[in-house]
Protein backbone atom coordinates (compact mmCIF):
# COMPACT_ATOMS: atom_id res chain seq x y z
CA UNK A 1 0.00 0.00 0.00
CA UNK A 2 1.33 3.45 -0.89
CA UNK A 3 2.14 5.93 1.83
CA UNK A 4 -0.68 8.31 0.96
CA UNK A 5 -3.24 5.53 0.73
CA UNK A 6 -2.05 4.20 4.10
CA UNK A 7 -2.51 7.64 5.61
CA UNK A 8 -5.95 8.02 4.06
CA UNK A 9 -7.21 4.72 5.45
CA UNK A 10 -7.64 5.87 9.09
CA UNK A 11 -9.11 9.18 7.96
CA UNK A 12 -11.83 7.42 5.98
CA UNK A 13 -12.49 5.03 8.86
CA UNK A 14 -12.79 7.88 11.33
CA UNK A 15 -14.90 10.23 9.21
CA UNK A 16 -17.20 7.49 7.93
CA UNK A 17 -17.30 5.83 11.36
CA UNK A 18 -16.46 2.39 10.02
CA UNK A 19 -13.45 0.77 11.74
CA UNK A 20 -13.40 -2.08 9.24
CA UNK A 21 -13.53 0.04 6.10
CA UNK A 22 -10.94 -0.85 3.47
CA UNK A 23 -10.45 1.70 0.74
CA UNK A 24 -8.41 1.31 -2.44
CA UNK A 25 -7.63 3.43 -5.45
CA UNK A 26 -10.92 2.52 -7.07
CA UNK A 27 -13.09 3.44 -4.10
CA UNK A 28 -15.57 6.26 -4.65
CA UNK A 29 -18.77 7.66 -3.19
CA UNK A 30 -20.84 5.04 -4.98
CA UNK A 31 -18.91 2.10 -3.55
CA UNK A 32 -18.25 3.27 0.01
CA UNK A 33 -21.18 3.27 2.40
CA UNK A 34 -21.82 6.61 4.09
CA UNK A 35 -19.77 8.69 1.66
CA UNK A 36 -22.45 11.33 1.14
CA UNK A 37 -22.01 15.02 0.35
CA UNK A 38 -21.49 16.11 3.95
CA UNK A 39 -19.11 13.23 4.63
CA UNK A 40 -17.21 14.29 1.52
CA UNK A 41 -16.67 17.77 2.95
CA UNK A 42 -15.56 16.21 6.23
CA UNK A 43 -13.12 13.96 4.35
CA UNK A 44 -11.63 16.81 2.36
CA UNK A 45 -11.22 18.96 5.44
CA UNK A 46 -9.58 16.11 7.37
CA UNK A 47 -7.25 15.34 4.45
CA UNK A 48 -6.22 18.99 4.18
CA UNK A 49 -5.27 18.99 7.84
CA UNK A 50 -3.48 15.63 7.71
CA UNK A 51 -1.26 16.56 4.77
CA UNK A 52 -1.15 20.34 5.33
CA UNK A 53 -2.40 20.98 1.82
CA UNK A 54 -5.25 23.04 0.39
CA UNK A 55 -7.59 22.02 -2.41
CA UNK A 56 -9.38 24.26 -4.88
CA UNK A 57 -12.96 23.45 -5.74
CA UNK A 58 -12.03 22.86 -9.37
CA UNK A 59 -9.45 20.27 -8.37
CA UNK A 60 -11.97 18.41 -6.25
CA UNK A 61 -14.63 18.42 -8.94
CA UNK A 62 -12.29 16.48 -11.24
CA UNK A 63 -11.76 13.62 -8.80
CA UNK A 64 -13.43 10.35 -9.70
CA UNK A 65 -12.10 8.08 -7.00
CA UNK A 66 -9.58 7.67 -4.19
CA UNK A 67 -6.83 7.04 -6.74
CA UNK A 68 -7.36 10.48 -8.25
CA UNK A 69 -7.28 11.95 -4.74
CA UNK A 70 -3.98 10.19 -4.00
CA UNK A 71 -2.46 11.50 -7.22
CA UNK A 72 -3.60 15.04 -6.39
CA UNK A 73 -2.18 14.84 -2.87
CA UNK A 74 1.15 13.52 -4.18
CA UNK A 75 1.37 16.37 -6.69
CA UNK A 76 0.74 18.90 -3.95
CA UNK A 77 3.27 17.31 -1.63
CA UNK A 78 5.88 17.21 -4.38
CA UNK A 79 5.30 20.91 -5.10
CA UNK A 80 5.98 21.93 -1.50
CA UNK B 1 -25.11 39.32 16.02
CA UNK B 2 -21.91 39.11 14.01
CA UNK B 3 -22.06 38.90 10.23
CA UNK B 4 -18.69 37.59 9.20
CA UNK B 5 -18.21 37.02 5.50
CA UNK B 6 -15.83 34.33 4.26
CA UNK B 7 -13.02 36.76 3.46
CA UNK B 8 -13.08 38.07 7.01
CA UNK B 9 -12.44 34.68 8.62
CA UNK B 10 -9.04 33.26 9.48
CA UNK B 11 -7.50 30.65 11.77
CA UNK B 12 -7.14 31.96 15.29
CA UNK B 13 -10.24 34.17 15.20
CA UNK B 14 -11.94 33.82 18.59
CA UNK B 15 -15.18 34.73 20.28
CA UNK B 16 -16.60 34.06 23.72
CA UNK B 17 -19.58 34.87 25.90
CA UNK B 18 -20.83 34.15 29.40
CA UNK B 19 -24.08 32.57 30.55
CA UNK B 20 -25.52 31.82 33.97
CA UNK B 21 -27.10 28.39 33.88
CA UNK B 22 -30.38 28.57 35.83
CA UNK B 23 -32.85 26.09 37.23
CA UNK B 24 -35.44 27.57 34.87
CA UNK B 25 -33.22 26.63 31.92
CA UNK B 26 -32.95 23.06 33.16
CA UNK B 27 -36.73 22.81 33.56
CA UNK B 28 -37.32 24.37 30.14
CA UNK B 29 -34.92 21.95 28.49
CA UNK B 30 -36.59 19.09 30.31
CA UNK B 31 -39.95 20.11 28.81
CA UNK B 32 -38.41 20.69 25.39
CA UNK B 33 -36.47 17.44 25.19
CA UNK B 34 -38.66 15.18 27.29
CA UNK B 35 -35.53 13.94 29.05
CA UNK B 36 -36.86 13.63 32.60
CA UNK B 37 -34.12 11.36 33.88
CA UNK B 38 -34.07 11.87 37.68
CA UNK B 39 -30.47 13.02 37.48
CA UNK B 40 -32.01 16.25 36.13
CA UNK B 41 -35.02 16.42 38.47
CA UNK B 42 -34.20 14.83 41.84
CA UNK B 43 -31.58 16.14 44.23
CA UNK B 44 -31.79 12.87 46.16
CA UNK B 45 -31.12 10.79 43.07
CA UNK B 46 -28.34 13.15 41.97
CA UNK B 47 -26.75 12.90 45.42
CA UNK B 48 -26.83 9.11 45.24
CA UNK B 49 -24.92 9.42 41.98
CA UNK B 50 -22.32 11.58 43.66
CA UNK B 51 -23.47 15.06 42.59
CA UNK B 52 -24.19 17.99 44.89
CA UNK B 53 -27.33 19.05 43.00
CA UNK B 54 -29.42 18.06 40.01
CA UNK B 55 -27.23 18.00 36.93
CA UNK B 56 -28.00 20.13 33.88
CA UNK B 57 -28.54 18.15 30.69
CA UNK B 58 -25.35 17.90 28.70
CA UNK B 59 -27.28 18.79 25.58
CA UNK B 60 -28.53 21.95 27.29
CA UNK B 61 -24.98 23.16 27.70
CA UNK B 62 -24.16 21.92 24.20
CA UNK B 63 -26.93 24.17 22.88
CA UNK B 64 -24.65 27.06 23.82
CA UNK B 65 -22.38 25.93 21.01
CA UNK B 66 -25.29 26.69 18.69
CA UNK B 67 -25.28 30.25 20.02
CA UNK B 68 -21.50 30.45 19.66
CA UNK B 69 -21.56 29.80 15.93
CA UNK B 70 -25.04 31.10 15.09
CA UNK B 71 -24.52 34.47 16.77
CA UNK B 72 -20.76 35.02 17.04
CA UNK B 73 -18.54 32.83 14.89
CA UNK B 74 -19.43 33.42 12.08
CA UNK B 75 -22.90 34.63 13.08
CA UNK B 76 -25.56 35.52 10.53
CA UNK B 77 -24.37 33.31 7.67
CA UNK B 78 -23.77 30.22 9.80
CA UNK B 79 -24.96 26.86 8.58
CA UNK B 80 -24.17 24.27 11.25
CA UNK B 81 -22.82 21.06 9.72
CA UNK B 82 -21.92 19.10 12.83
CA UNK B 83 -20.53 19.00 16.33
CA UNK B 84 -18.35 16.51 18.15
CA UNK B 85 -18.92 17.21 21.82
CA UNK B 86 -17.74 15.69 25.08
CA UNK B 87 -19.13 16.39 28.53
CA UNK B 88 -16.15 16.50 30.83
CA UNK B 89 -17.77 17.66 34.06
CA UNK B 90 -21.20 18.34 35.57
CA UNK B 91 -23.01 21.67 35.33
CA UNK B 92 -25.39 22.85 38.05
CA UNK B 93 -27.97 25.58 38.45
CA UNK B 94 -26.20 28.84 39.27
CA UNK B 95 -23.00 27.96 37.42
CA UNK B 96 -21.50 30.84 35.48
CA UNK B 97 -20.35 29.40 32.19
CA UNK B 98 -17.78 30.79 29.79
CA UNK B 99 -18.28 29.59 26.22
CA UNK B 100 -15.26 30.04 23.94
CA UNK B 101 -14.50 29.18 20.35
CA UNK B 102 -11.58 29.59 17.96
CA UNK B 103 -11.31 28.83 14.26
CA UNK B 104 -8.61 26.24 13.64
CA UNK B 105 -9.22 25.33 10.02
CA UNK B 106 -10.80 26.88 6.92
CA UNK B 107 -11.75 24.75 3.94
CA UNK B 108 -11.72 27.16 1.01
CA UNK B 109 -13.25 24.81 -1.53
CA UNK B 110 -16.48 24.29 0.37
CA UNK B 111 -16.39 27.48 2.44
CA UNK B 112 -16.44 25.61 5.70
CA UNK B 113 -14.78 26.53 8.98
CA UNK B 114 -13.90 24.31 11.92
CA UNK B 115 -14.05 25.69 15.43
CA UNK B 116 -12.46 24.32 18.58
CA UNK B 117 -14.75 25.24 21.45
CA UNK B 118 -15.02 24.77 25.18
CA UNK B 119 -17.20 25.60 28.15
CA UNK B 120 -15.71 26.28 31.58
CA UNK B 121 -17.50 27.01 34.84
CA UNK B 122 -16.90 29.80 37.33
CA UNK B 123 -14.13 27.78 38.92
CA UNK B 124 -12.37 27.69 35.55
CA UNK B 125 -13.02 23.95 35.35
CA UNK B 126 -13.60 22.50 31.90
CA UNK B 127 -17.12 21.07 31.68
CA UNK B 128 -17.39 20.52 27.93
CA UNK B 129 -15.28 20.62 24.79
CA UNK B 130 -16.29 20.42 21.16
CA UNK B 131 -15.19 20.59 17.57
CA UNK B 132 -17.77 22.38 15.46
CA UNK B 133 -18.07 22.27 11.67
CA UNK B 134 -19.77 25.29 10.13
CA UNK B 135 -20.57 26.23 6.56
CA UNK B 136 -21.27 29.75 5.36
CA UNK B 137 -24.38 30.04 3.21
CA UNK B 138 -23.57 33.54 1.98
CA UNK B 139 -20.19 35.07 1.35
Amino acid sequence: MGEVLAALQPIFRDVLDDPNLQINRGSNAATVRGWDSLAHINLISAIEQEFSVRFALGELEELKNVGDMIDLIERKLAAK
Amino acid sequence: MNSYHWSQLSPGLQHSFEVELTGAMIRSFLRLSGDNNPLHTSKTFAAQAGFRDVVAHGMLTASLYSRLVGVYLPGRYCLLHGIDVEFVGPVFSGDRLLVQGEIFHLNEAYRRIEVKASITNGGNELVSRAKIRVGLHEY
